[in-house]
């Protein structure tokens, strides 16, 4: 976090493989380089994670199909006395608009809606953008990573809500609240997302800056 | 200080087959391969599309409204669109696959809807979770179908389900009510659906369908009546009232019995006639089978009020057919004006001609016409003189202007009409009622009440029962009186009398007093000897007279009236006082008396006596009449004598008594022949009055 400040400017760093080091990820304990487990927590020591980048995409892609049938079927089944209403997300967001709950929709959109797909679109940047080089300053990207991986789990709020009403609202016969089949496929879709954005390894962040540098001086 | 990190083994990363690819992506592929097995699966479980039109979409949404089979879901509607030109709403329902195969041609489908009749409450929970849309299909696997039309209401008899499946028919004046249950000892055992006017429009026609556990209450002689409403029917035994129960008083219904046995089994589609009550409808299994009635038109030249549909027409007497309808009919070209006639569609059943072959409605009208050949004629005739009711009535008229019964296909045969009989019987009824009506009853009945009050007080008044004798014992010495000799010579006498006086006075006065004075004085007293002698039987008369009048003065009749008013009032106390509870004892004894006393008069010979009393009476009157004439004569000459004679005896101290009782005597004979001719009078104005005592 203290990156943020220093932002924009790229300056000379020294990344750990290139110290001939490889860092736990776990405890933070620095192993020379090619250290298999470390000595200390006995974590898995991998300089780079070679194959992060693949998990990113599989479970980004996971993540992505979890997330179409969490929007087309029925988030929320209402069972009133005699009528059932089955609304999706976006259906019943629309459905408080007209009812005049801005406020409502305006965080059930944006915590179902923009912000899943923000995640998508963010952790889709990042994987794509970790080989290339320039545009985007590294930082951001740091940062861009942190706030994805921070704001992921409150993406659950949904389920949470649809879990507190489903557990409060069942008056037998009168009123029944009981989540839909999107219920389920919401949470995978959050729980793949984020485990895509755990699967990023952000160390190669500094590696396409490294690289950048490396072509400065050599060049 | 700096540790210095402890050797560690490092071993060189093993290269798979797949080093280049994660085994992470199993997961993905994972995926993909479940979200196309589900979409396969429920793609490959989606039953087909089928097309339902509707008249109209009462309350049907689409991705809301369901397909029911047996109320269980088996389809939902998709779309709800029009169809081209907008007649139509069709209805797109997505089946499911497992029913799709058995929805074929013959699948009916209707929208059930909350409803509320006679016969009771359906579709209730409807109200509250919507329309629902119906299917019925046969469990036999068809051709596909993919349109269909739909019906409103819920067909009565839907493919697969069981149930003796019949139509029934109106028979005539009969009536259906559609969609009411078929009854039978007060179970439904099965329902008739909407009720349709044949084609030819002389019946109407219903399906209906009998429960399969009921089918085999109906057979061949099965006869079924109409119990809609009730019937009041007023017969020896008293007014009754039927109705089978409240949902058929409301609602109407369908009953039937099988009155005798030995019936056939009922196939489906068989037709039964619907009978107006169960008296026709037994009466129907008995008489020969019911045919198509024969439809006449008959066309009367007089509009009498009085007929009515269903009123019998009748053939000898015998009920042959009814009435089936009455209208006006205006046509100039068949009757030269434009007057209304009265048309009366008649419709004869063939089965009561008693037809030899055939019987049929052709048969029975080849017979009519014959009939009407040889005078067969329709007149209205009255049915019931109470009521005015008529009937038509067919005759044979002896001498009947030629007439045909044509029968031309297009419209109806007409009957020609003779002179009907129902005027005179009502001018004659009507002549006997007025007539009965100005007879003066009350007045009659009035009169002989006072002749019978009357009678009563004059017979219970034994004074009165006195009054013939008294009166008759009068009468008789009044004419005895009167008929004496001594009356009638008074008058001679006295015209002697008087003659001889007068001549007497004549002859003092012609001769001279002192001459003849001695001889006078002699003569005189001789005169006045004579006179005495001659006026000695005056006084005797006077008092006879006197009595005559006092009896006859005593004779008051009004006093005789004052007597019988007193008598009607205290029998009019008599009737108002307690003993009227025994009235009619009293009535019954005044009667016998009435009758004894009768009895008595007539064996009395009273009234002859009374007659020969009235006779005698009146000859009687007719002498004191004549006598009476004679009277004032008498008199004057007396007055005129006595004048004479006062002036001429004046001297006499005798004179003094003589002319003071003959005075006295003469006032008598006066009074006497007023009281006389004032009883003369009245008996000539009323001689009944001798007898009623008025």
């Amino acid at each position: 976090m203290v990156g943020m400040e220093f932002s924009g400017t790229p300056q000379k760093t020294v990344t750990a493989r290139e110290a001939g080091l490889v860092a736990c990820t776990r405890c933070a304990r620095a192993w020379p380089i090619g250290t298999e487990a470390c000595g200390r927590c006995g974590a898995r020591l991998v300089s780079r994670d070679v194959n992060s980048l693949q998990r990113v995409w599989a479970l980004w892609l996971v993540g992505l199909m979890c997330y179409v049938p969490a929007n087309t079927y029925p988030m929320l089944r209402t069972q009133q006395l005699f009528s059932v209403d089955e609304s999706t997300i976006i259906g019943g967001a629309v459905e408080l608009a007209h009812y005049g709950a801005f406020g409502i929709a305006t965080i059930i959109l944006v915590a179902s809606v923009v912000i899943p797909l923000g995640k998508f679109w963010a952790i889709a940047f990042l994987a794509l953008s970790v080989g290339k080089k320039g545009g985007f300053p590294s930082s951001r990207r740091l940062l861009m990573y942190e706030v994805v991986e921070y704001i992921g789990r409150w993406s659950m709020i949904d389920i949470f809500v649809v879990a507190i009403l489903s557990a409060l609202v069942q008056l037998q016969g009168l009123a029944a609240i009981t989540p839909g089949p999107a219920a389920f496929f919401f949470a995978l879709s959050v729980i793949f997302t984020m485990l895509s954005a755990q699967a990023f390894d952000p160390r190669m962040i500094w590696d396409a800056q490294a690289t950048d540098e490396k072509a400065r001086d050599h060049g | 200080m700096v540790d210095t990190p402890p050797p560690v083994s490092i071993k060189q990363q093993s290269k798979g087959r797949f080093s280049g690819a994660s085994f992470i992506w199993v997961i993905p592929l994972l995926a993909l391969v479940v979200a196309f097995g589900v979409a396969w699966q429920s793609y490959s479980a989606r039953g087909p599309l089928i097309i339902v039109s509707f008249e109209d979409g009462a309350g049907i949404a689409a991705g809301e409204t369901k397909l029911k089979y047996r109320d269980i879901e088996v389809g939902d509607v998709e779309e709800v669109s029009f169809n081209e030109g907008l007649t139509s709403v069709e209805v797109h329902i997505r089946l499911k696959k497992d029913v799709a195969p058995y929805v074929d041609e013959s699948s009916v489908f209707w929208i059930v809807q909350p409803e509320v009749t006679a016969q009771g409450i359906s579709g209730l929970s409807t109200v509250l979770s919507g329309v629902y849309i119906e299917g019925s299909w046969d469990s036999e696997i068809g051709g596909e179908a993919e349109t269909f039309r739909g019906s409103d209401v819920a067909p009565l008899i839907r493919p697969g389900l069981d149930g003796l499946q019949i139509a029934f028919r109106t028979t005539t004046n009969g009536t259906l009510t559609d969609n009411t249950p078929i009854v039978f000892r007060g179970i439904e055992v099965g329902k008739i659906g909407r009720a349709q006017i044949a084609r030819s429009g002389a019946f109407a026609i219903v399906e209906g369908l009998i429960y399969d556990e009921h089918r085999h209450l109906v057979n061949s002689s099965t006869r079924f009546w109409d119990t809609s409403g009730f019937d009041v029917s007023i017969g020896p035994s008293g007014a009754e009232i039927n109705f089978s129960s409240l949902a058929t008083l409301v609602g109407g219904g369908i009953t039937f019995d099988t009155f005798v046995s030995g019936g056939a089994p009922v196939l489906d589609g068989e037709v039964f006639d619907v009978f107006v009550d169960r008296e026709t409808a037994r009466n129907s299994l008995f008489t020969t089978s019911e045919v198509d009635p024969l439809q006449l038109s008959i066309i009367f030249d007089e509009n009498v009020s009085g007929l009515t549909t269903g009123a019998p027409v009748e053939l000898s007497g015998f009920r042959i057919g009814t009435v089936s309808s009455l209208s006006g009919i205006v046509d100039f070209d068949q009757f030269g004006d434009s007057r209304v006639r009265l048309n009366v569609m008649i419709s004869i059943q063939p089965a009561r001609l008693g037809l030899p072959e055939e019987v049929t409605a052709d048969a029975a009208l080849s017979l009519l016409q014959n009939r009407v050949a040889n005078g067969l004629r329709a007149r209205l005739a009255s049915a019931s003189l109470l009521t005015g009711g008529l009937k038509v009535e067919l005759v044979e008229v002896p001498d009947a202007p030629p007439a045909r019964l044509v029968s031309d296909g297009s419209a109806l045969p007409v009957l020609p009409t003779t002179l009907s009989q129902t005027s005179d019987v009502e001018a004659t009824v009507e002549g006997v009622f007025t007539r009965i009506n100005n007879l003066p009853i009350e007045e009659l009945l009035n009169s002989f009440i006072n002749v019978m009050n009357s009678a009563e007080v004059l017979i219970s008044n034994t004074d009165l029962q006195e009054t013939p004798g008294e009166v008759r014992t009068l009468l008789n010495d009044l004419s005895g009186l009167v008929t004496s000799e001594d009356v009638q010579n008074i008058p001679v006498a006295l015209n002697a009398t008087l003659v001889r006086i007068e001549a007497l006075v004549t002859e003092l006065e012609q001769q001279r007093i002192a001459e003849t004075l001695g001889r006078t004085l002699a003569a005189a007293s001789d005169a006045a000897d004579a006179v005495t002698s001659s006026v000695e039987g005056v006084p005797e008369l006077v008092a006879e007279i006197q009595t005559v009048a006092a009896r006859a003065a005593s004779l008051e009749f009004d006093t005789l009236i004052n007597e019988l008013t007193a008598l009607t009032s205290s029998a009019e106390e008599l009737v108002s006082s307690p003993e009227t509870a025994q009235l009619p004892t009293a009535l019954a004894g005044a009667l016998d008396q009435l009758n004894a006393t009768l009895r008595e008069l007539r064996e009395g010979g009273a009234v002859q006596n009374v007659n020969q009393t009235l006779a005698s009476a009146r000859t009687a009157a007719d002498s004191i009449a004549v006598s009476a004439r004679d009277l004032p004569q008498v008199i004057e000459r007396l007055n005129a004598l006595f004048a004479q004679a006062g002036l001429t005896i004046e001297g006499y101290n005798q004179g003094d008594e003589l002319s003071r009782a003959a005075q006295a005597a003469l006032r008598d004979i006066q009074e006497a022949a007023g009281a006389l001719e004032k009883l003369a009078r009245t008996i000539e104005r009323n001689p009944n009055s001798l007898l009623l005592g008025r």
